[in-house]
């Protein structure tokens, strides 16, 4: 990635314009919550692309940190009615301490598997913990009329507010990947035993993007619940798990934008695939497969061909008159 | 008294039949290196082909359990050579056949879930009727699982120690090069290691689905449970997989009998977090992950 502007990057803002625009321009209920839904979804996705694409640690459990936060805000907002968003703030910094203390410290000093085993098992145990404290939780029905951000919202301030918080977190990934902790993150996946040599310490690494990714899942999962007004054990369920591994597949493993463009393709592939009824699942497990097998790059593997194709042509037109002229 | 010795016999037999689910996954791990998080679903598979053969074609148990392990080593086989061994030559190979066996797991879960709906579907047990033993009462089901698990148990071990092949599957699992050096071939064993746990897992698959039922969504729990008895038995130890069956077969059953069944699933979490915190190696220390 270069400093100038290049296609891709173009391309990216022009999207980011077309999601501000979108309300003013044409403004259709649902497709505005197709793209709520894609907002928190990036966040989750982007976040978990951080922890398994950069920092090479499989983490299975980010839709609980998720639902964590977003259980958080609810309840205290619900409950105590405190301002929703010290709530969600709350839900997030909660979130980061429950899955840094339960998740974190237990696994990350430990190697990788453990860490996908444990957050797995955590994430599989929660709605256990849900279902029997009903009065609290809400148990297995969910948790429902969580008060929205402030009283009177409308549905395109609701909107804005989710695209001002995707973006802000698009920026902070953004910026951690390009920071000397992202440089860390990768070094260790790349090379493990070297980064340890240069005297990067793998527990403490490891735990700075948990932490991170947990609170950034976290806020998002609150956002959710504001904006969704309910959240229900259904969300630890395998299909929004699938969906949120999909994502990170579908835009490539460790290429910044591709859990981005993954979570769009995948959230507005799921609106449509609800056409396949009860197939949609084994569709989506059958893709995260052929992707796996046959393009691990993901989309963004395209993109990166795609872009050869056009930077190799503007090389040829810089190079080639001279060549031809002689 | 008569309860928490009732909950201790329950416990071996259930943990026996875990031991028999995690062998799979153990021998996967020691010899191909890789996490299968398929597991469960591949032992559902050989519940249900199972379940095919003995309702559709009217054969006996044992046949349909011949059939269907027979049927899981060619499936083995074929998922390995079309999937997994493309996979093994990647840089990131690790990671990429957990989400790949994720993948498929989901896959296969949901495609049962479309033939076979989400109905529950029971195995007839081998025998029906139970004895009784001063304070046990004991269910000839139960015994004739223990005996087919006990002797299967001293076979594989039979076979890994004195075979050709059990031999070469040692070796490659504690050195692949070493193994190489003498003309081991790496693929062909790799491909008929995972055939053979494909198998393996089918068998006990079935002989949890004469215990308990089937249905789709239970192999998830059934993989889970591999994975903390192996982790607490050691990465690659078949003894320790057995042991640390049965240990956690009797703490699930004091867990039902003394607390409810709704608190099963969150014990084994508990369980897990205790062997990461503990001894994360194991209790036969086997090859750390």
């Amino acid at each position: 990635m270069g400093n100038t502007f290049t296609w891709k990057k173009i391309v990216f803002l022009i999207f980011l314009i077309f999601l501000a625009l979108y309300p003013v321009l044409h403004g259709s209920d649902y497709i505005m919550h197709i793209f709520n839904i894609f907002f928190f979804w990036a966040v989750v996705a982007s976040n978990w692309d951080l922890i398994a694409g950069y920092a090479g640690t499989l983490s299975l459990g980010n839709v609980a940190f998720f639902a964590i936060g977003g259980y958080i805000s609810g309840m205290l907002a619900k409950f105590f009615g405190w301002s929703p968003w010290l709530c969600i703030l709350i839900g997030g910094v909660g979130s980061a301490c429950i899955v840094v203390l339960l998740v974190g410290l237990p696994s990350l000093r430990l190697s990788g598997i453990y860490i996908a085993l444990w957050s797995m098992m955590f994430a599989m145990v929660l709605p256990t913990f849900i279902s029997q404290t009903k009065d609290i939780t809400g148990g297995v029905r969910g948790l429902s009329e969580i008060p929205p951000l402030f009283a009177g919202i409308t549905p395109m301030i609701s909107y804005y507010i989710n695209y001002c918080f995707f973006l802000v977190v698009l920026i902070i990934v953004y910026k951690t990947i390009q920071s000397s902790n992202g440089l860390a993150f990768m070094a260790l996946r790349d090379s493990r035993d070297f980064a340890t040599a240069l005297g990067i310490n793998e527990y403490k690494e490891k735990l700075k993007v948990f932490s991170l990714t947990s609170f950034l899942t976290g806020l998002s999962g609150g956002f959710y619940a504001h904006h969704i007004g309910d959240i229900s054990p259904a969300l630890l369920g395998i299909t929004p798990f699938l969906m949120g591994l999909a994502m990170v597949m579908v835009g490539g493993l460790g290429r910044f934008p591709g859990a981005i463009i993954g979570a769009f393709t995948i959230t507005c592939a799921g609106e449509y695939f609800r056409l396949a009824g009860t197939w949609r699942l084994s569709i989506i497990g059958a893709l995260m497969c052929i992707i796996i097998l046959f393009f691990p790059g993901g989309l963004m593997e395209l993109v990166d061909l795609l872009d050869k194709r056009i930077v190799g042509l503007r090389q040829r037109a810089a190079v080639d008159p001279p060549q031809v002229s002689k | 008294m008569k309860a928490f010795i009732n909950a201790i016999v329950t416990g071996i037999v259930s943990g026996s039949l875990y031991a028999a689910m995690a062998l799979g996954l153990t021998i996967v791990y020691g010899v191909v290196r890789i996490f299968n998080f398929a597991h469960g679903l591949m032992a559902l598979m050989g519940g249900y082909f199972a379940w095919v053969i003995l309702t559709k074609t009217g054969l006996g148990l044992i046949p349909a359990i011949v059939t269907s392990s027979i049927i899981m080593y060619f499936f083995g086989l074929a998922l390995y050579g079309a999937t997994i061994k493309p996979l093994l030559r990647k840089p990131d190979w690790e990671m990429s056949t957990i989400v790949f066996t994720l993948g498929a797991g989901i896959l296969i879960e949901n495609s049962l879930l479309q033939v076979f709906g989400p109905r529950y579907k029971v195995i007839p047990k081998f025998f029906q009727g139970s004895i009784k033993l001063g304070y046990v009462r004991l269910q000839w089901h139960d015994i004739i699982l223990l005996f087919l698990i006990i002797i299967f148990f001293i076979a594989f071990i039979i076979f890994l120690k004195k075979t050709w092949f059990g031999q070469a599957m040692r070796a490659v699992a504690q050195d692949m090069d070493g193994a190489r050096i003498v003309g081991i071939n790496l693929h062909k064993t790799f491909s008929h290691t995972f055939a053979l746990a494909m198998a393996v897992t089918g068998f006990s698959g079935i002989l949890l689905a004469t215990k308990l039922y089937i249905s789709p969504p239970i192999g998830w729990d059934w993989m889970t449970k591999g994975f903390v008895i192996i982790v607490l038995g050691g990465w690659g130890s078949v003894q320790g997989a057995l042991y640390a069956a049965l240990i956690l077969g009797v703490i699930e059953a004091l867990t039902m009998l003394y607390i409810g069944t709704m608190w099963v699933f969150p014990i084994w979490t508990v369980m897990f977090l205790v062997v990461l915190l503990i001894r994360p190696q194991g209790l036969l220390g086997g090859r750390a992950a």
